[in-house]
């Protein structure tokens, strides 16, 4: 199949989750919602389930202002706003973890606001390293997989769980190549997007199968010329009115740090004898976010290597508007991209956003500036 | 004569309560200010970290949010922020946490100095923030941070496997500042100090029980005042004296008749979330005026711990108001609000906390239910000045109280 053709499949995933939510639900199967940043994803998938992501949408909010105020970010108030409206309708439960304290607010108002989808939570560990910390990473684990079969009537077993775990690995490795592929190709950036976006609602050896093809077909394809090299950093990057301006503007993105995106593949589950302390051991490697405790700012350098390491010239931040764990990141990377020569750029976005003429202008303004 | 004439003020007597406890806060920061001089460690310290540790080992710690709350409430929160936000950081973060990154970046704050730290003691069961707050200083100033995760709790009881974790992160912070600092545990002076911080915490919770009477025979703006000791000192012999000093009074007003709350108290409300420090006195006076006695807040409830021994004092650090799940969290406000015949809500929605604003307005619809008693919200910041409307306070706290009068059979 064509890069196109290939893209365009994945393009369609992208924009109509709902359509994929029906069509899993025709097929017999049931679907467990999976909300940022992370989840045991590999659980679900052993059950028999499939994990979806859900992670707001660009439009208005009405019905959440009755339990969110204004300030919390609108990923939350969206991902709250569809539920209370149905859009999850046919879902069998959410999982939601406690990274950030909005996140520990949405799990509270979606057992009032959404009664008919039960919420499941998820507690990781801060101090996630220590043997203790794997202790309990793993005693939230067998929380979720309890709730589970009781939301869903499904079983678990550590053999399924084993074939699971693999076939995350899978969708990792290739995830991982594609990044690495795209930085070189000739991709617009709305359309690397619909790669990373698709795949929060296919299976993952469904998108593993699409986005291999993808990879060889992009490998032997043109690549790109002349254009001004970014890392992107952020939670999100998915908006196609914002990401369109990359590409207007000759922007190519080369590496990014996004929670949506490539944070979600840098940490395989290890090969360990029992497959639930393996996949606690994965949260215990995993590194570089804004949401996992880090007291030397590895994030900061992991950013810096990378952007290095693809020739960025320059970083964009796409700071989530009341993302307070980002916006204390920002600075320490404001300042290692300065002691480090490379330009950097902080743009505010929203699932609110209408107007992005502010952002168009401050885009062209970066790229004037090399 | 065109000469004011300034009426003077009472000499406060040094055997009460109010006086006793506004040394020991003051004496908190200038010990560890004489501490740093004499070339002790000095640590900042979360509000909620379990200070029994540091007391403990005999270390000297700060608390930034004490001290940013300090400075906002004697007009410094402004001032500070924009030191912060001319550093980058937004203006949607804390604001205590704003104020703290001004103040490392400024090393001064007339309103409230304090020594800079030589390690960081975070704790996040008040929030996440405070994680990412304490990164941030702990990479800028090189210095090491103790951090003792306690998840926010989505279950009504805290779990076993929860209390394990804690208390194995409790030891390993034990044991990392030992090795840093050159101090030792010990077992009998844990014990000392656990009975001292249980007996402040018992009088503490006592005295603020005693809002019970109507009238109540305090002010409930006193016990923000008074908190300021049990987040700094409630380990220490002296913060238990003062705060059985507290009760006998609050006791001795009730038995005479006679209350802080300076005016006729005509109705009685639970206040919900932290004070509006830059604005405590519009606050305040938005009540007393109109005769309401904010008579109880589950904010005061939060610094008094009461355990038995070291796993017990795990399970408590655990069960504090930002760690508990909406269920249990609004069944302690409805047995606060029954307990002192609270007859109205008053919800700080305060900008600077996501966590206590994230799902408070569906938590205080469900205690006004219960409690049949209505709920009103003004917008409001624990210390940015900026985020606060004199006018929409009024109007709220106006409305508040029309229908409580209406309640009672008014007009």
């Amino acid at each position: 199949m064509a890069v196109n053709e290939l893209l365009a499949q994945l393009h369609e995933v992208a924009a109509s989750p709902k359509k994929q939510l029906d069509k899993y639900l025709k097929e017999g199967k049931k679907v467990v919602a999976v909300t940022p940043v992370y989840t045991p994803q590999e659980i679900i998938h052993s059950m028999g389930l499939v994990p979806m992501g859900v992670w707001g949408a660009d439009m208005e909010i009405n019905e959440a202002k009755k339990y969110y105020p204004a300030f919390i970010c609108s990923i939350m108030q969206t991902v709250l706003e569809l539920g209370i409206k149905g859009e999850y309708e046919g879902v069998s439960a959410i999982v939601i973890p406690s990274l950030c304290d909005s996140l520990k607010t949405l799990g509270q108002n979606w057992k009032y606001a959404v009664k008919d989808i039960p919420f499941i939570p998820m507690t990781y560990p801060q101090n996630r390293k220590p043997a203790y910390g794997i202790k309990f990473t793993k005693a939230g684990y067998e929380r979720v997989i309890r709730d589970l079969e009781v939301a869903t009537g499904a079983h678990f077993s550590e053999f399924a769980l084993a074939e699971s775990n693999k076939i995350y690995n899978e969708h990792n490795a290739v995830m991982r190549e594609f990044a690495e592929i795209a930085a070189e190709a000739e991709i617009t950036a709305v359309q690397r997007s619909d790669v990373f976006k698709s795949a929060w609602f296919m299976l993952p050896e469904e998108h593993t199968a699409i986005v291999r093809k993808l990879n060889e077909e992009l490998k032997n394809g043109p690549k790109a010329e002349g254009k001004l090299k970014v890392l992107v950093t952020g939670i999100l990057a998915d908006s196609p009115n914002l990401l369109k301006t990359f590409d207007e503007n000759g922007i190519k993105i080369v590496a990014d740090d996004v929670a949506h995106e490539s944070r979600q593949y840098r940490t395989d589950v290890p090969d360990m004898e029992n497959p639930v302390d393996a996949l606690a051991q994965k949260f215990a490697d995993m590194d570089n976010c804004t949401l996992l405790y880090d007291r030397d700012k590895k994030r900061v350098d992991y950013i810096i290597e990378q952007a290095k390491k693809h020739d960025a010239k320059g970083v964009i931040v796409l700071m989530t508007k009341f993302c307070d764990p980002e916006e204390f990141d920002y600075v320490p990377i404001k300042r290692a991209c300065d002691a480090a020569g490379l330009m950097h750029l902080n743009i505010e976005v929203d699932r609110q956003m209408v107007n992005y003429e502010q952002a168009h202008t401050m885009i062209q303004a970066f790229k004037e500036m090399f | 004569m065109g000469e004011e004439v300034k009426k003077s003020r009472p000499a406060p007597d040094p055997n009460s309560a109010k006086f006793k406890l506004g040394q020991i806060a003051a004496k908190a920061y200038s010990d560890a200010m004489e501490a740093k001089a004499r070339g002790e460690m000095v640590g900042w310290c979360a509000s909620n970290f379990p200070v029994e540790i540091p007391e403990t080992l005999g270390l000297y710690v700060c608390y930034p949010e004490n001290q940013a709350a300090g400075i906002a409430a004697r007009g410094g929160g402004e001032r500070m922020c924009n030191i912060s936000e001319g550093e980058g950081y937004s203006n949607d973060i804390c604001a205590y946490a704003r104020i703290s990154l001004a103040y490392m970046k400024a090393k001064e704050a007339p309103e409230q100095n304090m020594p800079l730290p030589d390690f960081v003691l975070c704790c996040n069961n008040i929030c996440n923030c405070m994680i990412k707050w304490y990164e941030n200083i702990a990479k800028e100033l090189d210095i090491p941070m103790i951090m003792i995760d306690i998840p926010f709790n989505p279950d009504y009881e805290v779990s076993d496997a929860e209390v394990e974790y804690i208390k194995a992160q409790f030891w390993d912070a034990i044991h990392q500042l030992e090795e840093y600092t050159g101090k030792k545990w010990s077992d009998e002076r844990f014990k000392e100090v656990m009975e001292i911080s249980g007996r402040s915490s018992r009088a503490w919770i006592e005295a603020a029980s005693q809002a019970k009477y109507v009238p109540s025979p305090f002010n409930g703006f006193d016990l923000l005042n008074h908190m300021a000791v049990m987040v700094t000192a409630r380990g220490k012999a002296e913060a238990a004296e003062a705060m059985e000093t507290l009760l006998k009074e609050y006791k001795e007003n009730h038995e005479k008749g006679v209350s802080t709350f300076r005016a006729e108290e005509k109705y009685r409300i639970m206040f919900e979330g932290i004070a509006c420090w830059p604005w405590l006195r519009v606050t305040s006076t938005g009540l007393k005026s109109r005769g309401i006695n904010m008579v109880t807040t589950i904010y005061a409830d939060a610094f008094g711990y009461i355990y038995e021994d070291f796993d017990g004092m795990c399970r408590a650090y655990a069960n504090v108001p930002n760690a508990m799940n909406l269920e249990h969290a609004r069944d302690k406000r409805i047995k606060l609000c029954r307990d002192n015949s609270v007859e109205g809500v008053l919800v700080h929605t305060n900008r600077s906390c996501k966590l206590w604003s994230g799902f408070m307005p569906e938590m205080s619809r469900q205690i006004g239910e219960a409690c049949g008693i209505p709920v009103a919200s003004f917008d409001g910041d624990q210390a940015d000045p900026r985020n606060f409307s004199e006018a929409q306070y009024d109007t709220r706290v106006q409305g508040l109280m029309e229908i409580m009068e209406a309640n009672k059979g008014g007009n």
